[in-house]
């Protein structure tokens, strides 16, 4: 049982970007990548955004036994995905698989503020997913991909699958490492604009959850307030147990979305797998800021010279 | 309506260590009650206690109930109403304060007294205890919290209620949050959350919020439950529940894997159903509760 395409003879993570400007130039590519799996008997994936996703299908043979699966419940947070990602290939693997190849995409509603994160994911999972023998193909579509976009993309992924059948190194791909190091302030949130609605100095974790509890009026999700909740009382007990005085919160409101931020004086997490992969077995903490990750849809974590900074938002 | 008479168990030692301790189950409740009335008074400052303790007997006697008052030292209690309804007890009379309390001889010695009570007439037993030379040695301590816990459960069934009061300033703040954790309520002792005894040695009650400042504190309460298997669970009701953490999550998880059962956690906050699920705990199960 040997791994076959590109990727034979390769051990691990096989990560290739696609940047394609035209269905065909997707077609060339995702078929024969799609058929090859299948005829080597390997789990064969798509998570494509729907119109891909159409497309693909009706590229290929009626009956030929490839999954597919739907990428907006797939993305819809990073370390979420990560966490399914690598549930998904354990179960393939414990099975015997010898290479599992999927062909997913992130679509321009990611392109936008939240575009940071998901370019920490496609770097982070370089690491995440590489006790795998997982062949992966990341799919962009380079009409709708802004200038940051395609430059990040070519920053986390090692390779581009060329719609001629070439796989070609990307010259200005950084290791995780290196790339998750950087914690740039992200674009502020429109909200953060206006006084914040509250601005706790040293919060107790319960005052934490209350101005959160606070904020809401009804008119969010319950479960997504919850969910922030968990997120914010871990972010503060993150700044306190890890962090460096003062810890300060912030929160802002509107209608329909809360955003806080926690700051402590400190330079934020060492790992810069922090929040992205569980660290360690929750004994000796690890566990809270991969929490906040996941139960909150965006989140960014950063540094600049009033200290680190982890900004949460729901709605 | 009161109608006191004599006790025909008077006379014998009173100190509730030295009481016999026949087992005396035969009164119930006709059904656990919700709040049983079981209190902890964290306190440094005496008088603000002692007010506290006299209002706590004034109104026990209002409600026909006996009343039996342990006061601390160096408290002054004069001026009680005297008769069958208050016994002032003294430790100095009543205890030797090294001792290590037995739980189970202790729950018995008080479902005597309370026997006693309800014969004589009186609605209920009520106790107003400054226990504080009981907890003084971490082997006490540990002693006395596993009774604390298993008197609580004796009072939702039968009419008795208690306040406990611990000096904080004696004890230090850890040891007293360790105790006033397992009670219904607590006052001043500086912790969020209450884990009390439910109807049956298989549940037990959490309320409040669980987070880092509870995260020891919670493990430690949790092993001195005597919560046991039924079929091979055991139930918390976190009907009350406000907020819960991984890491009380996990001291749950840790405590059920010691005890070879599944623990059961019933909470309306869907919250913890997904934390639960995104740290795959096999001895945890969460289940709805309205």
């Amino acid at each position: 049982m040997t791994r076959t395409g590109a990727a034979a003879g390769y051990h691990g993570y096989y990560h290739e970007a696609v940047c394609y400007d035209s269905d065909d130039d997707l077609l060339a590519v995702a078929v024969p990548f799609l058929l090859g799996g299948v005829t080597a008997g390997e789990p064969t994936i798509v998570a494509l955004g729907e119109r891909a996703a159409g497309v693909v299908r009706a590229a290929l043979p009626g009956d030929v036994p490839v999954t597919f699966m739907s990428g907006g419940a797939m993305y819809a947070r990073p370390a979420g995905a990560i966490r399914a990602y690598r549930k998904l290939l354990a179960g393939h693997v414990a099975a015997g698989a010898p290479q599992i190849r999927i062909i997913g995409e992130l679509t321009a509603e990611v392109f936008g503020p939240a575009w940071d994160s998901w370019a920490r994911y496609e770097s982070a999972i370089n690491h995440a997913y590489d006790e795998f023998p997982l062949w992966s193909m990341c799919a962009y579509d380079m009409r709708t991909a802004p200038v940051q976009v395609r430059e990040d993309v070519l920053r986390t992924h090692p390779r581009t699958a060329m719609p001629d059948g070439r796989h070609v190194p990307n010259e200005t791909y950084v290791d995780p490492v290196t790339f998750l190091s950087d914690r740039r302030p992200p674009v502020p949130d429109p909200l953060q604009r206006a006084a914040p609605r509250a601005d706790i100095a040293e919060p107790t974790l319960g005052d934490a959850r209350q101005a959160v509890r606070d904020a809401d009026d009804g008119r969010l999700d319950p479960d997504d307030v919850d969910d922030l909740v968990v997120a914010v009382s871990e972010a503060v007990a993150n700044a306190y147990r890890h962090g460096r005085a003062p810890v300060r919160l912030r929160l802002w409101s509107s209608a329909d979305r809360i955003v806080v931020t926690v700051t402590d004086g400190g330079s934020g997490p060492k790992d810069p797998f922090a929040g992205l992969l569980p660290t360690g077995d929750g004994l000796e903490g690890g566990l809270g800021l991969w929490i906040a990750h996941q139960s909150c849809d965006h989140v960014a974590m950063y540094r600049d010279a009033g200290g680190f900074t982890i900004r949460l938002a729901a709605g | 309506m009161r109608r006191p008479r004599k006790s025909s168990r008077r006379g014998r030692p009173i100190g509730w260590l030295l009481l016999r301790g026949e087992q005396c189950h035969g009164v119930r409740r006709m059904r656990p009650a919700p709040k049983a009335g079981h209190e902890c008074w964290s306190y440094e400052d005496q008088g603000l206690f002692d007010a506290y303790a006299r209002r706590c007997v004034d109104q026990a006697l209002a409600a026909g109930e006996r009343v039996w008052f342990v006061p601390s030292q160096h408290a002054d209690v004069t001026g009680l109403p005297g008769g069958d309804a208050v016994r002032v007890i003294r430790f100095a009379e009543a205890y030797a304060t090294h001792e290590v309390v037995d739980p189970a001889r202790q729950v018995a010695a008080y479902a005597a007294a309370t026997e006693d009570a309800l014969a004589a007439g009186f609605t209920g037993f009520r106790v107003v205890a400054d226990v504080t030379p009981l907890v003084r040695t971490d082997e006490q301590r540990d002693a006395f919290a596993r009774y604390e816990y298993v008197i609580g459960r004796y009072m939702r069934h039968h009419p008795m209620s208690a306040v406990c009061a611990y000096n904080r300033g004696e004890l230090g703040e850890r040891a007293v949050a360790e105790l006033a954790c397992l009670h219904e309520s607590s006052h001043a002792a500086g912790v969020s959350f209450q884990l009390h005894p439910g109807a049956t040695s298989a549940e037990a009650v959490l309320e409040g919020e669980l987070d880092l400042s509870a995260e020891d504190l919670f493990a430690t309460a949790l092993r001195r439950t005597d919560l046991d298997r039924a079929d091979g669970e055991v139930v918390v009701d976190a009907t009350g529940l406000r907020f819960i953490d991984h890491r009380a999550l996990l001291a749950l998880q840790r405590y059920a894997e010691s005890q070879r059962t599944t623990a059961v956690l019933r909470t309306p906050l869907g919250a913890v159903a997904r934390l639960a699920g995104l740290l795959d705990l096999p001895h945890v199960r969460v289940e709805a509760a309205r």
